[in-house]
């Protein structure tokens, strides 16, 4: 193996969280390997990035294009698929990212290699490299080799790797491409946000937060007593949403919204990855799940594992009794 | 419009807390385990009974597995698919590479302008399926899709990007999609449904029907064990009654200064 190649991915004109917890692991596994760590950058600004790469990697890649706006996979594969072809590093890594959905199944297809998504761990063992994902619904980890692969395409789990220090000034090399064809089946029209409401889960200092196991929509009415007497207010678990249960803006995780409230409390949440890497900021994390092996009894400091509709309405009545013998 | 729609059968671990790994530690024990159509696939068949009501042509839904898989094809024909195709081949064991080969195949049997997936699976969830399918057949896609639009001959459609961003794409067809929650709300299926879903033949094809053998599908990603997570901080569990469980709980969050 010659080198490890990370994929950097630019989100609103700044690199993406995922792409620096990469590039650490990136760099790590280039280290134990004494290969070179090359990252590659594409757009029409891309400078200041490639300065930025350079903290860890050893040479950075930089691809000049103004074709690359909205993140159309097609472009970005033929630039990746050529340099991965004239390079040819033994790993590629990408983050996890829904850009990286987009484009590294087709890479994959189109180079012959393999490719294994979203993995929690990347090491090294005898000198090959294994990885490790996250199976059914978290509670099973699965580690995977790669038959006789001369390149192999992973991913990483966003928010998986630790963010180390960069500290190297590697090379800038400008790479020039010339695209082959135009791309005009698929036409980028714009980004959308997602509509701002009445409420800022991000500025509540207590949330009362629900998922999949609250069951009905009319036990919503519970979550919301208790969110009152507790002067917080409702978030949500991504099903609830998808249900039409509550507005996207009351969603935490990853497609959601990021949150560090004073408290979180979790009722039916299962935990899934997605949803804690929006609320592990939270200072304290109380789950009520009646599945004892639900993942989110990993993160929280108390837990309850009963039916919440039974523990709930107790709960608010406990604290309404507490609270009226202070006031 | 001709539509193609895969899909596939999964555990539901979604509340099981007795999974055991079998002792090859290749497999999961899956005995005691329930088994139902993936989460995301039900949002798949909506999408398609929904443009092959607006927009007219055949639904044709997709599996591959054994003899068992067809109970999500039964219910892809409840749901409103004019014909369904299981090829007959365990491929749990191998990885999206493989099964996207055997994908490939089929669908280049059949009529389409929009292929749809799930974008990921409750079991594995690598999301690989889809796209790796569209650059077998030479078309277009675009995966995590949240909304969708249908003419004749393009698609509108609005995928998720992280932080509530979506971007928006036009993609002429003919076109592959992966369909992400919430787009829609599956319907409830009507006994009139099922009981026309019963009469329905299905199609059971094999690896030869489609020129294929086990050896194509030598994956490139080998499986080397299975186990359970390490465990993370474990949060300290209140015990009893709901009534007692909660006194304690309210009394820890009056001690925190929360209230």
């Amino acid at each position: 193996m010659s080198s490890i190649l990370v994929v950097a991915e630019r989100r609103d004109h700044a690199l993406a969280d995922v792409s620096y917890q990469v590039l650490s692991k990136g760099r790590q596994l280039a280290d134990q390997a004494r290969v070179e760590l090359l990252a590659v950058v594409a757009g029409s600004d891309v400078n200041a990035h490639a300065k930025e790469l350079a903290r860890w990697a050893d040479r950075v890649l930089t691809v000049k294009s103004d074709r690359l706006e909205g993140l159309l996979a097609e472009p970005y594969q033929r630039i990746i698929a050529d340099l991965i072809r004239k390079r040819k590093p033994g790993i590629v890594l990408m983050g996890h990212s829904s850009f990286a959905m987009d484009l590294t199944p087709s890479l994959s297809v189109e180079l012959g290699i393999p490719l294994v998504t979203d993995c929690v761990d990347i090491f090294w063992q005898n000198g090959d490299v294994l990885v490790t994902r996250s199976i059914y619904n978290g509670k099973v980890n699965a580690t995977y080799s790669f038959a006789q692969s001369e390149i192999v395409l992973i991913t990483g789990r966003v928010g998986e790797f630790s963010v180390e220090e960069g500290r190297r000034q590697g090379q800038v090399e400008e790479i020039e491409f010339a695209f082959e064809e135009e791309f005009d089946y698929k036409k980028f029209e714009g980004y959308l946000e997602a509509e701002a409401g009445g409420v800022d889960i991000t500025q509540a200092e207590v949330l009362v937060s629900v998922g999949r196991g609250i069951k009905d929509k009319k036990n919503l009415e519970m979550a919301e007593e208790l969110a009152r007497v507790l002067g917080g207010v409702v978030s949500c678990s991504r099903p609830i949403v998808d249900y039409g249960w509550l507005p996207s803006e009351r969603q935490v995780g990853l497609s959601g919204k990021t949150v560090q409230p004073k408290l979180y409390l979790g009722l039916g949440i299962s935990g899934a990855f997605q949803h804690l890497v929006g609320m592990k900021g939270a200072r304290m994390t109380i789950a009520i799940n009646k599945d004892a092996k639900a993942p989110i009894f990993n993160v929280a400091d108390y837990g309850i594992v009963d039916d919440l509709l039974k523990v709930v309405p107790a709960l608010v009545d406990k604290i309404s009794e507490l609270k009226g013998k202070t006031e | 419009m001709d539509i193609v729609a895969c899909i596939k059968r999964v555990p539901d671990t979604s509340e099981a807390d007795i999974i055991k790994i079998s002792p090859s530690q290749k497999d999961i024990e899956k005995d005691r385990l329930v088994f139902k159509i993936n989460d995301w696939d039900e949002y798949v068949l909506e999408a398609a009974v929904q443009l092959k009501e607006k927009l007219g042509g055949t639904l044709t839904a997709v599996t591959v597995g054994p003899k068992d898989w067809d109970e999500v094809l039964r219910r892809a024909l409840a749901m409103g698919a004019d014909s369904a195709i299981r090829v007959d081949q365990d491929v749990s064991a191998e990885d999206p590479y493989a099964v996207a080969i055997i994908l490939e195949k089929v669908i280049r049997k059949l009529s389409y302008a929009l292929v749809l997936f799930g974008a990921q699976s409750e079991d594995f969830g690598s999301g690989q399926l889809g796209a790796m399918v569209a650059e077998m057949l030479g078309i277009p896609h675009a995966t995590l899709v949240t909304g969708l639009e249908a003419e004749e001959k393009k698609v509108h459609v609005k995928r998720e990007l992280e932080a509530g961003t979506l971007q928006s794409y036009t993609i002429e067809l003919p076109a592959l999609l992966t369909i992400h929650t919430g787009i829609n709300q599956p319907r409830y299926i009507s006994l009139g449904g099922i009981r026309r879903a019963m009469q329905k033949e299905l199609q059971v094809m094999s690896l030869s029907d489609l020129d294929l053998s086990l050896e194509a599908l030598t994956p490139m990603v080998r499986l080397e064990k299975l186990e359970l997570p390490p465990k993370g901080k474990q949060a300290e569990l209140i015990t009893g009654a709901p009534e007692e469980a909660a006194g304690q709980l309210a009394k820890i969050l009056k001690d925190a200064g929360i209230f």
